[in-house]
């Protein structure tokens, strides 16, 4: 059953629906929202949260928009994100750097063993691509991403100018596209 | 400045803007640009979906099951209480009875095997939400600390969206509590409940008292007056057979007081519990029990 059918089933009040797309992607929701507050009872909560708005929203999803993993995850990232601003807490800013380097073994075990390798080499191109860029190209992306920090607030950090900041998460955001067009060639 | 040039100004801030990084007038000017220039419309889409894939950047990290078990438990609990208030707005009778008080469905992944929920201490309630007060704050400093220009439009909705994000949030958790209430009402009324006391072995008074319903497989434990545990220490739930076998059913760490309050989704045959114990374990429990039993209790006939 595809992702777009679950969202269906969700949309027509099939909680089962709901369990599935959460088997499936709870995995990568959770790593993202841990990465973001670095909190084990806020992440549980933001998972939580993410899923219960998929379901309210299921109905409303525009597949044009892009993939549903996508969705939940801008879902997931933006919750985490206001929640770290709104608590004014940077416990997430010591957070390991995005390389991961002292991260555990991924350990999947949602979703059955086809959707977690797929995650594994989705994984892998993504890290790779990553680790093949400039540190300054990478850190500005992180710092964007993962700590929700504006451009502005980038070069403060920085001590560059917002113009080379600007230049960094272009120049970025472009080696990423061509190094992960190998993963949009493919049916999602 | 020309239209060519400001298209290219513009077309230089939309990775930042793709990765939420654009602030201030620029992102007011980049989105006036993005109405008129299907061009940057695309790129944006393109630079969005790049964007995206950077969620696998981050280090894999799995929720431990215990809690992801419960979250997936509340989830399908609150769905099914959605699904039904919903049907019961848009019928067309014109009374709808009272939906019953409904525990937390069994989890179904699909097979025959029992899913079985470890037995975790319930996360601790935090207190009345500071939430809004932090908004307010926050948005305080923000007003205070910008620049007259990103006072305007931007830091309005920036508020907004906080506030909004937090009231929602404050709604969601009292609801939740309000289901995990429920839930816990029905597991302790329902008709085939069984109760099992539990009392102490040692010198204090500690005590327990689980509530089994066997036709929902759902456990219901309350404990009293337990002693503190020491760091890197954990009271784990012992489910014990007829034949002695223990089964692990989580671990978890009293209140301030001494309280707990444990519920978890556990198959067993009716007539296949035989005790029920509290010992004292390292953190994150043991597949036997080591330590001393802190109160333990056995099958009340009925």
């Amino acid at each position: 059953v595809d992702d777009a059918e679950l969202l269906r089933r969700m949309a027509a009040g099939d909680e089962a629906a709901l369990g599935a797309l959460y088997d499936r992607w709870s995995p990568l929701v959770h790593s993202v929202v841990m990465r973001v507050v670095n909190d084990g009872d806020d992440a549980e909560e933001l998972v939580e949260e993410t899923f219960w708005q998929a379901w309210r929203q299921a109905g409303r999803y525009d597949a044009s928009r892009g993939g549903i993993s996508g969705w939940l995850v801008v879902m997931a990232r933006s919750r985490a994100l206001d929640r770290v601003r709104l608590r004014g807490w940077q416990r997430a800013s010591a957070a390991e750097s995005m390389d991961g380097a002292s991260a555990p073994e991924p350990v999947i075990d949602a979703g059955g063993p086809l959707d977690a390798a797929e995650m594994d080499e989705t994984r892998r191109i993504v890290r790779a691509a990553l680790e093949r860029l400039p540190a300054e190209q990478r850190e500005t992306v992180e710092m964007a991403y993962f700590r929700g920090m504006s451009q502005t607030e980038i070069a403060a950090a920085t001590g560059q100018p917002l113009g080379t900041v600007k230049t960094r998460a272009r120049l970025a955001l472009q080696k990423l596209r061509e190094a992960l067009s190998v993963l949009r060639e493919e049916p999602a | 400045m020309t239209p060519e040039t400001m298209h290219d100004g513009m077309r230089a801030a939309l990775a930042a803007e793709a990765l939420g990084a654009l602030d201030g007038e620029e992102r007011t000017l980049l989105h006036a640009h993005l109405a008129a220039c299907p061009a940057c419309r695309a790129e944006l889409a393109e630079l969005r979906a790049s964007v995206g894939t950077l969620a696998y950047a981050a280090p894999p990290a799995a929720m431990d099951p215990a809690r992801s078990g419960r979250v997936r438990a509340r989830l399908l609990a609150r769905a099914a209480a959605d699904r039904d208030s919903e049907e019961g707005v848009t019928s067309d009778s014109t009374l709808v009875a009272p939906a019953p008080l409904r525990s937390l469905p069994p989890v179904d992944d699909g097979d025959d095997v029992t899913r079985v929920i470890p037995i975790t201490a319930a996360p601790p309630r935090r207190g009345p939400s500071r939430l809004p007060w932090l908004a307010a704050a926050a948005s305080l400093l923000l007003l205070l600390g910008t620049a007259a220009y990103a006072m305007t439009l931007r830091g309005r909705v920036m508020t907004q969206a906080a506030w909004m994000s937090a009231a929602d949030e404050q709604q969601n958790r009292l609801e939740r509590a309000l289901r995990e209430r429920e839930a816990t009402l029905a597991a302790v009324s329902a008709p085939a409940v069984r109760v099992i006391d539990m009392a102490s072995t040692g010198r204090t008074e500690p005590g327990g008292r689980m509530f089994w319903d066997p036709r929902t497989d759902r456990w219901t434990f309350f404990a009293h007056d337990l002693p503190a545990v020491r760091d890197g220490r954990e009271y784990q739930l012992w489910l014990i057979t007829p034949g002695s076998r223990k089964i692990p059913a989580g671990t978890f760490r009293p209140g301030a007081r001494g309280q707990a309050h444990v519920e978890a989704t556990f198959a067993l045959p009716a007539d296949s519990l035989q005790a029920v114990a509290v010992t004292e374990e390292p953190t994150g429990g043991l597949p036997q029990p080591s330590g001393p039993i802190v109160i333990a209790g056995g099958m009340s006939s009925r």
